[in-house]
């Protein structure tokens, strides 16, 4: 029986921003602007999805009097990543 | 990037890419490992001198030591929030030298026990620990390297229970700050030039 993909991850942008997450303690927006290559505002829209999901946390604060946005991936998106992982590898499998 | 569905194959791949990507995230400017390696330097050659009757000094120059950790604990703090993500090797290597850090200072107990040049070899072995893990964990060969060789200076230090350990402790601080301090600050401002 295969599981569904989670539609929260099964999107390029929130797979993106994720996957980054989960091989850093913590990053910046910009950070994540800059190595997923998107715009700030299709970003704000995807980091927004995830957070309600639980899947990530923003940290707002200031950083030189000028605000600054921090993501983290939370246990709940750890796990969520690696059910969406689990299930990607059992449709490949079968498709070989 | 767009907002997108992706095949299972694709999500695969930018799982991979994003990972990678990452994992290359470096920030380090050297200056940390300048600031600790020109004063850990000074100070080990003044006590040789001193310690020699070469030179005059009021205090034990490793008493300098104290601004420098005020000074450099400044310096980190500032060189943090210039860093746009943290990665959980930076987040090691944190500890491998705040736990480094601490077991110096508890050596160091030994002065009230005169435990004498031996306090220098246990630093010695600390520093050597600490480079190698250092290495390890970034995988720059150098420090792997150095570290190796700074654990053979350590065992030399125990033939050489006088004065002259300093003169280990000066080439050692050299080694494991001074040299990678310029290697990396060399890399950083190639790295500040491209942007």
């Amino acid at each position: 029986m295969f599981k569904d993909l989670d539609p929260i991850l099964h999107s390029q942008l929130r797979l993106a921003v994720m996957s980054l997450l989960l091989s850093v303690k913590q990053a910046e927006f910009t950070f994540i602007k800059e190595k997923t290559n998107s715009t700030a505002g299709n970003l704000s829209v995807q980091v927004q999805k995830l957070k309600e999901a639980g899947y990530i946390e923003v940290i707002k604060e200031f950083k030189d009097n000028y605000p600054n946005t921090t993501c983290k991936i939370t246990s709940k998106g750890i796990k969520a990543f690696e059910e969406y992982v689990k299930a990607l590898q059992q449709y490949l499998q079968v498709k070989k | 990037m767009e907002e997108k569905q992706l095949s299972n194959e694709e999500s695969l791949k930018l799982i991979n890419r994003m990972i990678y990507e990452a994992k290359g995230y470096f920030y380090e400017s050297g200056i940390s490992g300048l600031v600790y390696g020109f004063s850990i330097t000074i100070c080990s050659l003044l006590t040789y001198f001193r310690e020699k009757e070469m030179l005059a000094f009021p205090f034990d120059p490793f008493y300098l030591m104290t601004p420098i950790f005020f000074l450099q604990g400044w310096i980190q703090y500032k060189e943090e929030k210039k860093k746009k993500a943290k990665t959980y090797i930076d987040e090691s290597i944190d500890y491998v030298w705040l736990g480094y850090f601490l077991s110096v200072f508890a050596a160091l107990c030994g002065n009230f026990a005169n435990a004498g040049y031996i306090i220098i070899t246990i630093i010695l072995f600390l520093t050597s620990l600490a480079a190698f893990i250092t290495g390890m964990l970034t995988k720059f060969r150098y420090h792997v390297i150095c570290g190796i060789i700074c654990m053979l200076i350590s065992i030399a230090s125990f033939f050489m229970q006088n004065v002259n350990i300093y003169l280990l402790l000066a080439v050692m601080a050299v080694m494991v700050w001074l040299i990678p301090g310029f290697i990396l600050r060399a890399h950083f401002k190639k790295q500040q030039h491209n942007l």
